[in-house]
């Protein structure tokens, strides 16, 4: 069964890289959404809840792990997989990130196989 | 441990090069002509002041932590264009803001500070990198004030456009206790 998809990301251009990926990848994904920032974000999980959620980290206002803090304590997105897609690399910060919540990482810059390898584990 | 400008300089490249071929799909390398035309000039004066002329995109991205700067990716409104156009795979005859293209060369900063970072990051140290700015114009200029060191390193992208790579700094020094 396809999978929604929700991206977050202020920068519009790596939010098409990021669909374009994924579409590269030729994952099973059905509905596709975006927010350009944490806010955004939260007020369509509230509104729907996605089977996955692709995030950024660095962002102005709300950071990735903040958001992934709201995230978990929305209980219509219990279920819903978080995948961090950010350029830091530092093991503390993976750690960090993976505590607060998220279930996987994906590093910039990524190719379509290194996402199907990363995205793959939670699409069944 | 001070970090020496030859290591910089090759993280800096190699992260550069990751991200054009993994991202952009476009070659860069390193300029070795001389007298070659160049969209940026970098200047010695002011400590690490570098004046860049002509109508230039110029994404410098910050960092503090246990070595603090700036780094820079500089380069003319058409070399911008064709970097935000490949990266969203896009023709060349299709029409793109230039805030679209601001963002792109963010974004472009942003992941070329991320791969110089893990590159460096066990001979630098920790480094907090904050959110690309993106500007666009004439003789613009990045410094990061006084007693601050830079490296810059002139490329070529697609055998078409000239560019440049830089990096100011200044490394923290550990004070004895």
């Amino acid at each position: 069964m396809a999978k929604s998809i929700m991206i977050v990301d202020d920068s519009a251009t790596m939010r098409k890289i990021i669909m374009k990926t994924v579409r590269a990848a030729e994952l099973d994904i059905g509905e596709t959404s975006e927010a350009g920032n944490g806010a955004e974000a939260l007020e369509k999980l509230k509104a729907s809840a996605v089977d996955i959620m692709l995030c950024d980290i660095n962002m102005p206002e709300m950071t990735g792990p903040e958001l992934v803090k709201k995230v978990r304590g929305l209980p219509s997105c219990a279920k819903t997989k978080i995948i961090m897609v950010s350029t830091e690399t530092a093991q503390g910060i993976v750690d960090d990130v993976l505590k607060s919540g998220a279930n996987g990482y994906i590093t910039k810059p990524f190719t379509p196989e290194k996402f199907k390898e990363k995205l793959t584990p939670f699409l069944n | 441990m001070m970090v020496d400008e030859v290591c910089l300089n090759e993280a800096l490249l190699a992260g550069a090069t990751e991200v054009f071929e993994t991202m952009i799909f476009m070659d860069i390398r390193e300029s070795m002509q001389q007298g070659q035309e160049a969209s940026c000039e970098s200047s010695s004066q002011d400590g690490a002041k570098q004046h860049l002329k002509g109508n230039t995109f110029l994404g410098p991205i910050t960092f503090t932590g246990d070595m603090e700067g700036c780094l820079g990716i500089c380069c003319s409104v058409s070399c911008a264009r064709a970097i935000a156009q490949n990266m969203l795979g896009m023709a060349q005859t299709d029409e793109l803001g230039e805030a679209e293209i601001a963002d792109a060369i963010g974004e472009v900063a942003n992941m070329v500070m991320g791969s110089f970072k893990s590159r460096v990051q066990e001979t630098v140290g920790n480094l907090n990198v904050s959110i690309p700015t993106v500007v666009k114009g004439r003789s613009l200029d990045a410094s990061v004030g006084e007693n601050a060191s830079r490296t810059v390193i002139n490329v070529n992208i697609a055998d078409e456009y000239a560019a440049e790579l830089s990096l100011l700094y200044r490394q923290e020094k550990k004070r004895e206790n």
